[in-house]
């Protein structure tokens, strides 16, 4: 609730304060700085990925990895069972002399669910971790911000971090290089 | 970004990139000693034992003969793959794969000794021509109308398979010599032209690489039992003794790093990348000897699954079982987690590790064609020790004899801030 609690100058809830930064430099430089501060709830918008920014952000590794190996596990495990129970126990039947569970005729089908398993659970723990499908973002209120598309780099810490002081950030963002600061509304 | 500090000056002062004179000469002339004397052990038990015993000892040997080519072979691979894929990161780590493709030479002594032995091993044992030792196509009495060998008369002869082998041997070491020298020139003049020779030479060489070393893996293994036939056995050879290179550079590496060299241009990013490799070449490994299991298993023709047939009865169950585990399940769980990658001490581990495995899994292909005697003969270890450990004790000499980089190559700059970013 600590979001709501934070209004903008217009009496508007606050989501954030954005500031925009000319240039993937100057805005790892930056991130770096918020990022020893202790701000824990901000972001950067790039139009393209930056070599290094997530250990300028502090980031953690990404999570998906153990959703994809979840989906390994399950798709070998569903495989294999669906295969024994198909061919040893459901409709047993004699195919070239082989034993009914005959595990390398079922190596093709198993690593390809695990492949898929894996690839599904991956997509589907990103979408989940990165808090997606979302169907708005008050950031996409502001033309500024419409820019990250194209050549802009934008910093927007947000009033629901706990060490948020609408002044104290302003001055932040703008002792860091960043241009043309402004609230952003929820 | 990048928090390195670049001081060229620094990282090519000589204490960084050189070892000191006689560095390493203690462990060379030791492993020699070693090697050498494990492979007279393992002559004089052919020589003075039955005609079983002889067998077994020629098999080991040629197993260890197969080994200590299969470093430098695969070594050169890599090099060659470095130049033509103009990667970068390689460059401050090439050098070691290189020191171990130049011992490719190694190939004909260990070659025409095999023969030499074999050739003793049938006057003086031969049992009236019925137990040929090593390629039992080579005696004539013992293919005398067997309708199989007729139809590769042709090729398994004696003539061809030894212009044959004079081939790939001089494939193998005009690259391997021409790659190093190259390389070499180029730490003097430091002319960015030689990169492009290096690039422009593997890229021709490689087919020609990759066509010998499937058609050295035809006649010196696959004949071993001429009845049989796998086409995708090159391959085959080919992935499992890819790692055996992989390891030992990294190894070296690593080793050399511990006594404080190569500061910078030996870092945890390069570490990462060649764990990826082993990563990389297990799976790879799984996957052509499955496929290889996999058709002859479904096709069910007697001649093709002999070989299979005599790896999975007793008393080859327990490695048969074994290896598939050892050298794909649990690297490929070890190998994969990122803090694991990027451990020195874990990957040391690895390195061995997987050498050791590469040197069961090898005489696990090999050893079985002797029938009637089991896995693990004491003639087993002497013979195939012998000759890797000749070979170890030529590597480490060799990394001693210069600079531990190629000291202008033009892409060295990239090598040293490589990064991995995921």
């Amino acid at each position: 609730m600590s979001a709501h609690s934070v209004t903008s100058s217009s009496g508007a809830p606050l989501h954030a304060i954005m500031a925009e930064f000319p240039n993937p430099a100057v805005v790892s430089h930056a991130a770096e700085k918020i990022r020893d501060l202790g701000y824990s709830k901000w972001d950067v918008y790039s139009p393209f990925p930056i070599h290094g920014i997530d250990e300028a952000m502090g980031l953690k590794p990404s999570r998906v990895s153990f959703f994809a190996g979840a989906g390994a596990i399950s798709g070998i495990t569903i495989a294999l069972l669906m295969q024994w129970w198909m061919s040893a126990v459901d409709y047993p039947m004699v195919i070239g002399g082989k034993p009914y569970f005959a595990w390398e005729q079922y190596f093709p089908v198993t690593f390809e669910l695990a492949v898929l398993m894996t690839s599904i659970s991956a997509i589907v723990g990103m979408l989940t971790l990165n808090g997606l499908p979302l169907l708005h973002h008050p950031m996409a209120k502001k033309e500024r911000f419409l820019r990250v598309g194209d050549d802009r780099f934008i910093i927007a810490i947000e009033a629901a971090d706990p060490k948020f002081n609408a002044d104290d950030i302003r001055k932040l963002l703008a002792d860091l290089g960043g241009e043309h600061i402004d609230e952003v509304e929820e | 970004m990048s928090t390195v500090n670049l001081r060229h000056d620094l990282i090519l002062a000589d204490d960084n990139i050189r070892l000191r004179e006689g560095a390493g000469r203690g462990l060379s002339i030791a492993l020699l000693g070693l090697g050498a004397l494990l492979t007279v052990l393992a002559v004089l038990g052919a020589v003075a034992g039955d005609a079983l015993t002889a067998r077994t000892a020629l098999f080991a040997l040629h197993t260890g003969f197969i080994l200590s080519v299969a470093f430098p072979l695969t070594a050169l691979v890599l090099v060659m793959i470095f130049h033509a894929t103009n990667a970068g990161w390689s460059a401050t780590i090439r050098r070691q794969f290189e020191n171990i493709a130049s011992l490719i030479w190694i190939a004909v002594p260990f070659f025409f000794g095999i023969l030499i032995l074999q050739a003793v091993l049938t006057a003086t044992k031969g049992e009236g021509g019925s137990i040929p030792y090593l390629w039992k196509w080579m005696n004539a009495a013992y293919v005398e109308g067997d309708p199989a060998f007729e139809h590769k008369r042709g090729y398994l002869n004696y003539g061809f398979f030894l212009v044959r082998s004079l081939i790939y041997f001089a494939i193998w070491i005009g690259l391997s010599f021409a790659l190093n020298s190259i390389s070499r020139r180029q730490d003097e003049d430091g002319d960015p032209k030689h990169t492009i020779t290096l690039g422009r030479l593997s890229c021709i060489g490689l087919p020609f690489l990759a066509f010998s070393i499937a058609f050295a893996g035809f006649d010196w293994l696959m004949s071993l039992d001429f009845h049989w036939f796998s086409t995708m056995y090159g391959v085959y050879l080919f992935a499992s003794c890819m790692v055996l290179s992989v390891a030992l550079g990294t190894l070296t590496l690593i080793t050399l790093s511990s006594f404080g060299k190569l500061a910078v241009a030996f870092t945890e990013e390069h570490l990462h990348d060649l764990a990826k490799l082993l990563f990389a070449f297990t799976v790879f490994w799984a996957y052509i000897a499955f496929s290889q299991y996999f058709l002859i298993w479904y096709a069910n023709i007697p001649e093709e699954t002999m070989f299979f047939q005599v790896r999975r009865a007793e008393p080859w169950t327990g490695l048969s079982v074994a290896i598939p585990i050892a050298h794909f399940i649990l690297p490929f769980i070890l190998l994969l987690p990122r803090p694991l990658r990027r451990s020195r001490g874990f990957i040391s581990f690895m390195c061995v590790y997987l050498i050791i495995i590469q040197m069961i899994e090898t005489y696990w292909m090999i050893r079985p064609e002797v029938y009637g005697v089991g896995p693990w003969h004491w003639l087993d270890f002497v013979g195939i020790v012998g000759p890797v450990a000749i070979f170890l004790g030529l590597f480490v000499a060799k990394v001693a004899s210069g600079p531990l980089i190629p000291l202008k190559d033009p892409r060295l700059h990239e090598a040293l801030k490589h990064k991995n970013h995921i």
